[in-house]
C-alpha cells in the first residue's frame, strides 16, 4: 500500500475523505467554522462529476441532500450549531425514510447564534436526541486531521451500510488545524455501497424484512416502485398506526444498529490497564487529556484514557471493559455537561463520576485536567 | 516529551495563518512534527487573530499553545490576549510602530519595523512575511533555505517575488538586531 503525506486542514479532511469515499454531491449553506468544507467541496466535485450546490439556507441544504440521495448519489452536507439545529427535522425524515447521507457538524458556541469562532462540544446531546422519537442516531467525533479523514469515509460507509444519516462532531479547534496526514491509498480503501433492491416488481416490499434488519434500496429507474414519507409505515412503504406494525418497524430501526454495534463502535484505550483514575473524552478535549494522563503518568499517578470516536451509539461494553481498576472517573468536555450524563448512565452506580466543563468558549487545557486527576488521586 | 510553542498573534488580516502555516510546511520539510491551529474573532478585519504552532518530537498530543517560546506581535490587539502565556526565556520580536505598548517580562524582546519595511518593498501586506524571516534568522527554529523554500512552495504566484524579498529583509533584521544572537535557540528540539 503506498501513502502520501499532505498537510492538510482539517474541514478539507473532511471534503477531501468526504470525495475519496464517493461522495458526489454536496448541498449546504457556509457557516462559521464549517465553511471550508464546502468551499472545498465547491472545488474538488466539479472534478470528479460530482455537484455542489449552495442552498438559500440550511432547511433547504439538508433536503437537497435527502432528494440527492434518494437519486443514488452519496451525498452529504456541512454546518455549525445553528444550521444543525435546522436540519434536526430532515434528519429525522432520512431516519424514518432511511436515506442515507452525511452530516457534519462543527460545533461552535451556543446556544443560539452564539460564538461563532470558539469551539465548543455543546451538541454532543443535540446530536443523540435533536431530531424527535426514537430513532436510531450514529454520531462520530474524531479528533485528529487524519482521523477527521478517515471517520468522514466511515461516515458514508456506515450511512450505506445501515441506510440512515450519521453525523460528523467536529469541534472548531481540530476542524481549523493543520496536521500532516499520511493518506492511504484510494484503492486500498475499504467503501461500502448501497445494496440496490432486485426481483420481480410485483411482490417488490420497499421496505422488506431482511436478515440484518436493512432493506435494499430501489435505484430510480429500475422499474421497482416506492413510497417515501416520514409517517411509521409498513413494509409496503404506506402509512399505517396500526400497533403491532408501528412496534415491528420503529424496532426494526433500532435493531439495526443495535446489531451492527461491532461494527460501529470506535474507540482508543490509552493506560486503561491498571488506570485508577479514567478520564473519558472525545475531540479537542481528549488530546487536552492524553497529555495531561502523560504528566500524571509521569508523576506515578495510574490514570488512563477512554476515549470514544463513535459517541452513538456509545460502546458501552467497551468502556465497561476499561473500568477494572478504576476508582474515579473524570469527563472533561466543552459544555456544561452532557457526556457526563451517558458515562453516569453506564457507571455512575458504582463509581464516582466527575465532570470538567468549559463553556467559555475556550478549549480543556491539558494542566486543568492533570490537576483535576491530581486532586482525585489524592495527591 | 518536550515541545516548542510559537504563535503569530495580531489584527484579523495582518497574513498571520499563512505565516504560520508557511513556518509549518518548514517544520514538515525538517521532518519534525507540528500542528498549526488558529483562533480568531467573527470580524474578517481588525479583531484579534493569533496563529499558532506546536513543535513536538512525536506526534503532537495537545496543538493549542499555553507557554509561548517564540512570539511574533504585529499589532498592539494581539498583545493581551498573549502576555500570560509567555513561557519565561521566550523570544519575543514586535512591530516597534503597530505595537506601542508591548508586553514586559522575564523573557527577551526586540522591536523592529516589520510593516514599515514591508511598506518600503512594496505593499503593507508583507509584513508577516518580513517579521518571520527575522524570527527564523534569530531563532534558529528551522534553516534559512527551509523556509525560504517553504514561503516559495506557499506563496500564490503573483507574490513570490514579493514575499522572497520580504524574508530577505527579515533575515537582515535578524542580522543588523543581533548579529550575536542569530541562531541562538531559545528551545532545542
Amino acid at each position: 500500500m503506498t501513502a502520501t503525506l499532505q498537510n492538510l486542514h482539517g474541514n478539507h479532511a473532511c471534503a477531501m475523505g468526504a470525495i475519496a469515499a464517493g461522495c458526489r454531491f454536496f448541498a449546504g449553506y457556509p457557516i462559521t467554522p464549517s465553511s471550508e468544507i464546502a468551499e472545498r467541496m465547491s472545488r474538488e466535485l466539479p472534478l470528479v462529476g460530482g455537484t455542489f450546490v449552495q442552498m438559500e439556507d440550511e432547511i433547504a441544504s439538508i433536503a437537497a441532500v435527502l432528494g440527492a440521495s434518494s437519486g443514488g448519489i452519496k451525498s452529504m452536507t456541512a454546518t455549525s450549531g445553528p444550521g444543525f439545529s435546522l436540519k434536526q427535522e430532515n434528519i429525522g425524515l432520512a431516519a424514518m425514510a432511511e436515506i442515507p447521507c452525511v452530516i457534519a457538524n462543527v460545533m461552535r458556541g451556543g446556544p443560539s447564534t452564539g460564538m461563532p469562532t470558539r469551539p465548543s462540544q455543546g451538541d454532543i446531546m443535540q446530536a443523540r436526541w435533536g431530531s424527535h422519537g426514537d430513532r436510531p442516531v450514529i454520531a462520530l467525533a474524531p479528533a485528529s486531521v487524519k482521523e477527521i479523514y478517515d471517520q468522514t469515509i466511515r461516515a458514508f460507509n456506515l450511512s450505506e451500510r445501515y441506510r440512515m444519516p450519521v453525523v460528523l462532531l467536529f469541534d472548531q479547534v481540530v476542524s481549523h488545524l493543520l496536521e500532516p496526514v499520511e493518506l492511504a491509498d484510494r484503492s486500498s480503501l475499504q467503501l461500502v455501497e448501497r445494496q440496490w433492491a432486485k426481483g420481480p416488481s410485483a411482490e417488490f416490499e420497499p421496505f422488506a424484512r431482511t436478515a440484518d434488519g436493512v432493506p435494499p434500496m430501489p435505484r430510480p429507474g429500475d422499474g421497482l416502485r416506492t413510497h417515501t414519507t416520514g409517517l411509521t409505515h409498513g413494509e409496503d412503504g404506506f402509512p399505517s398506526q396500526d400497533p403491532e406494525v408501528a412496534t415491528r418497524v420503529t424496532q426494526r430501526l433500532l435493531d439495526k444498529i443495535e446489531h451492527g454495534r461491532a461494527d460501529i463502535e470506535a474507540y482508543e484505550c490509552h493506560d486503561t490497564d491498571d488506570a485508577e483514575i479514567l478520564v473519558v473524552a472525545c475531540g479537542i478535549s481528549a488530546r487536552a487529556a492524553r497529555a495531561a494522563v502523560r504528566q500524571a503518568r509521569a508523576k506515578g499517578i495510574a490514570a488512563g484514557l477512554f476515549r470514544p470516536i463513535t459517541l452513538w451509539p456509545f460502546p458501552e461494553e467497551a468502556l465497561k471493559a476499561a473500568l477494572g481498576k478504576a476508582k474515579a472517573i473524570l469527563v472533561p468536555e466543552m459544555n456544561a455537561g452532557q457526556l457526563v450524563l451517558e458515562i453516569e448512565r453506564i457507571c455512575g452506580h458504582d463509581l464516582a463520576v466527575e465532570g470538567l466543563n468549559r463553556i467559555d468558549g475556550q478549549a480543556i487545557a491539558p494542566a486543568e485536567i492533570s490537576q483535576r486527576i491530581e486532586e482525585l488521586a489524592g495527591k | 516529551m518536550s515541545n516548542m510553542e510559537i504563535r503569530f498573534g495580531g489584527s484579523g488580516g495582518q497574513g498571520l495563518i499563512l505565516s504560520g502555516r508557511l513556518l509549518f510546511q518548514a517544520f514538515v520539510m525538517d521532518g519534525k512534527h507540528a500542528a498549526q491551529s488558529q483562533s480568531y474573532e467573527p470580524t474578517s478585519r481588525g479583531g484579534f487573530c493569533n496563529a499558532d504552532l506546536v513543535v513536538s518530537e512525536g506526534e503532537v498530543d495537545y496543538p493549542l499553545v499555553s507557554a509561548i517560546d517564540y512570539l511574533v506581535l504585529l499589532d498592539q490587539i494581539g498583545v493581551a490576549p498573549s502576555a500570560a502565556m509567555i513561557n519565561p526565556g521566550a523570544l519575543v520580536l514586535s512591530d516597534s510602530r503597530l505595537v506601542p505598548a508591548p508586553p514586559t517580562g522575564e523573557f527577551t524582546l526586540h522591536q523592529a519595523p516589520f510593516t514599515d519595511e514591508a511598506i518600503a518593498l512594496g505593499s503593507h501586506r508583507a509584513a508577516n512575511v518580513v517579521a518571520l524571516g527575522t524570527l527564523v534568522a534569530l531563532s534558529g527554529i528551522c534553516g534559512r533555505d527551509t523556509v525560504t523554500e517553504a514561503v516559495r512552495a506557499g506563496t500564490p504566484k503573483a507574490f513570490v517575488d514579493l514575499n522572497l524579498d520580504a524574508l530577505r529583509r527579515g533575515f537582515e533584521i535578524a542580522d543588523e538586531l543581533a548579529p550575536a544572537e542569530a541562531g541562538a535557540k531559545v528551545v532545542q528540539l
